[in-house]
């Protein structure tokens, strides 16, 4: 090679925004899932803040000017977390974690790249139609028709960029493992991801229909019946409750199972049956059919046999697996010495806070006590996303160094949020879950009535909530201080 | 040899199949109905029967599927290609604009539906291109074992109709936005502004003449720059509206002479 050739290549290399921009690399796609994910957390988290300020006098508006920037809010903070968040989250661990564990690289990295754009620009479009006025439609209609098109659209391509991401995840779990290992031979992380991500291309599926639905009768005249203002979150909302956020859960509970078999070096015992429970865990997050909106006379979808049976089978299932956790820790206790790791503390307070969430949601369907639309609901929600979230967390800190690097890693610190995670997690979960017995609706609007004119003491409950969503909102802080702390660590030790 | 795939999906094809007969023959099905797609008699129940045998058909598929590629075992893989050991399920792959273009494209589309038709039929322009590129990138890395062969493959049948191409649009592009500024300027102001954009880019022209050195990366960064900057005052003044003209004589007249009102 000449030197004018070496002039040209040297002057030909790709800056570090086209490197960027251009990669397939898993581990850098895994980077923007995991940053975007978390930062989307924490921007739900921040707007389940403020709806909990304004529950704070649940007869005016305080906060917001009306019931209808509450709802904003109020479905804003849980699409952030579920589509905008977690999920996003988990596929940064799918993409760089479980092709590994698979021994083999991602199949179809360009699609896995083009998942990842989608899901941004689509993640961008929806954050900007929820500020500028629009959101999932509002109760009173007051939102913005446009603004409300962008969101549903800007959801569709979030929605597509997952289920993209999800065949290409799937494909490397079933086709990309080496001759010779069987799914049974699999990591527990990439089991249930496996099977999680089954469920979820089920149904995102789905939710993608519905939300086609919505905007081709937003657009144009009138709206008819399902772009209706008021119509559009109830048919959304199927996927941000029981029997459909399970799913979430169930990759955590993979992550819980490695970890605490790595930090006792101690394998699992009755491993099929573990496999078992967590594809029936899977089986059970299904939840596609139980929308409400497409209630015909007779006995709503939610107090169907089939919800109920559901939401009181996974309770055991969940015990199975946490009971298979236990016996592993108890086996292998010796080895975790007098400090256990900050991501095996985590992993497993993430694993009992998703079997205290399958408790509440059986309660919740208990037909006599009516708490399908209190905030038994909300705690739920709460409960099942806060072990989520602290799963995920978990799971970056265990596998930091293959996804950023070896220096910078602050233990510490990181089990410091874990912690406010966790805390903030169960206050918000408990306050709710109390209030909602005392009768508190899910959406409390700005006035008694929407509220479910609820029992004196919810309150109390709701500035315990709030000072839990606090808490909460710390933990997240701290986890994001403690990431930009190690990403720039490595990034000083590379230059 | 049977496949354990097949025999799986077979499986599931003969229960899916036997459930339809017995919903149809439980739901009102006369003679042999449901044994014979509605040939001879009733089928009972239209929708649930149609669904089962609509299932077996996808189950029988992907059973045909799993006997046709051997449950994509890699021994059978290694035998089809004539190879000791079956290749890589994966090979790697380098940095691509493709993804990125065709998330952008998608997103435009998507934009476009909700805020103006242009937006949504660029987005998808942007999307087809890209998929005639990426196919053309995935046919030219399996030409030859040799990267730089299949890069200079590629190369050869796709440069001589990217290069016209992106010329034509580039030129549509700058000269549409250069011509909403120049109407969105005063008479004189389009003047200033005609002779200041000359100006600047014969003065960049005569530097990168004289200075052959200029690392390519400044001259790629300074075209950008510029190109992007065109662009920005193209969309703006295009939003802000041309300036006024008024016709000579009235709004009666067609006449190609027209005085302009300069602001």
């Amino acid at each position: 090679m000449t030197t004018t050739d070496n002039a040209a290549a040297s002057d030909s290399a790709p800056t570090s925004l086209e490197q960027a921009v251009t990669t397939t690399d898993p581990v850098v796609l895994g980077r923007v899932w995991g940053f975007g994910g978390m930062t989307a957390v924490l921007l739900g988290a921040v707007a389940g803040l403020l709806v909990g300020l304004e529950r704070l006098d649940l007869g005016s508006a305080d906060v917001f000017g009306s019931a209808d920037e509450v709802f904003q809010f109020w479905s804003a903070h849980r699409v952030a977390f579920v589509l905008l968040g977690v999920l996003p989250a988990l596929m940064a661990l799918a993409t760089t974690v479980v092709p590994r564990q698979c021994s083999g690289p991602l199949v179809f990295p360009r699609a896995a790249a083009m998942a990842c754009w989608t899901w941004l620009i689509g993640a961008g479009m929806t954050v900007v139609g929820f500020l500028v006025d629009g959101g999932l439609g509002t109760p009173g209609g007051g939102g913005q028709r446009e603004a409300t098109a962008l969101t549903v659209m800007g959801l569709l391509l979030a929605i597509g960029g997952l289920l993209l991401a999800s065949v290409c995840v799937m494909t490397t779990i079933v086709s990309g493992r080496p001759a010779g290992t069987g799914l049974r031979d699999l990591p527990y992380t990439a089991w249930t991801t496996l099977v999680g991500a089954t469920v979820w291309t089920g149904m995102l599926g789905v939710l993608a229909a519905n939300a086609v639905l919505a905007y081709v009768d937003l657009r144009g005249r009138p709206a008819v019946r399902f772009g209706a203002e008021d119509a559009i979150w109830e048919q959304l909302s199927w996927m941000f409750t029981h029997p459909a956020i399970y799913v979430l859960a169930l990759p955590v509970l993979g992550i819980a199972l490695d970890l605490v078999s790595s930090v006792t070096r101690t394998e699992q015992s009755n491993r099929d049956v573990v496999l078992v429970a967590t594809a029936a865990f899977g089986f059970l997050s299904f939840g596609a059919f139980a929308q409400t909106f497409f209630d015909t006379p007779g006995t709503p979808i939610a107090e169907e046999a089939i919800s109920v049976v559901a939401a009181f089978a996974i309770v055991p299932v969940t015990l199975a697996i946490v009971g298979g956790l236990a016996d592993t820790l108890r086996r292998g206790a010796a080895n975790l010495g007098s400090k256990p790791p900050a991501e095996a503390v985590c992993s497993l307070l993430a694993a009992l806070l998703v079997l205290a969430a399958t408790a509440v949601g059986a309660v919740r369907v208990i037909a006599p006590l009516e708490l399908l639309d209190s905030s038994v609901t909300g705690a739920h929600f709460a409960l099942v996303l806060g072990a989520v979230v602290l799963g995920v967390g978990a799971g970056f800190h265990h596998w930091g160094e293959e996804l950023v690097g070896p220096k910078g890693r602050r233990p510490g610190l990181f089990l410091l949020g874990g912690l406010a995670v966790a805390g903030g997690t169960v206050l918000v979960g408990v306050a709710d879950l109390v209030s909602g017995l005392l009768d508190q609706a899910d959406f409390t609007g700005v006035d008694l009535a929407t509220a479910g004119n609820p029992d004196s003491g919810v309150g109390g409950l709701n500035l315990v909530s709030m000072v839990g969503s606090v808490v909460l909102l710390a933990g997240l802080g701290l986890w994001m201080l403690t990431g930009s702390l190690h990403t720039a660590a490595n990034r000083k030790g590379a230059a | 040899m049977l496949t354990t795939g097949f025999k799986l999906w077979f499986g599931f094809f003969v229960a899916v199949v036997l459930a339809a007969v017995f919903a149809g023959y439980t739901s009102g099905a006369t003679e042999t109905g449901p044994i014979s797609l509605g040939w001879k008699g009733g089928v009972g129940n239209h929708v649930s029967y149609t669904i089962l045998v609509f299932a077996a058909g996808v189950l029988a598929l992907f059973g045909l599927v799993a006997l046709a590629f051997r449950d994509a075992d890699a021994e059978a893989q290694a035998e089809v290609l004539g190879l000791d050991e079956a290749p890589e399920a994966q090979a790697a792959v380098g940095n691509s604009l493709w993804p990125i273009f065709g998330a952008l494209g998608i997103g435009s589309t998507g934009v476009g539906l909700v805020v103006h038709p242009a937006i949504f039929v660029t987005g998808l322009c942007i999307v087809a291109a890209v998929a005639v590129e990426w196919t053309m990138t995935n046919w030219s890395e399996k030409v030859s074992g040799d990267p730089v062969a299949n890069a200079e493959a590629r190369e050869n049948l796709m440069r001589p109709i990217e290069i016209p191409v992106l010329g034509t649009i580039g030129v549509g592009v700058l000269v549409l936005a250069v011509s909403r500024i120049l109407l969105a300027s005063s008479v004189t102001g389009a003047v200033w502004v005609a002779t200041a954009v000359g100006i600047v880019i014969f003065g960049l022209a005569v530097l990168v003449s004289k200075r052959p050195d200029l690392p390519r990366a400044a001259v790629r960064g300074i075209l950008f720059v510029g190109c992007v900057a065109v662009l920005v005052l193209g969309i703006v003044t295009a939003v802000s509206g041309e300036r006024e003209f008024h016709h000579k004589g009235g709004g009666g007249h067609h006449d190609d002479a027209h005085a302009e009102a300069d602001h």
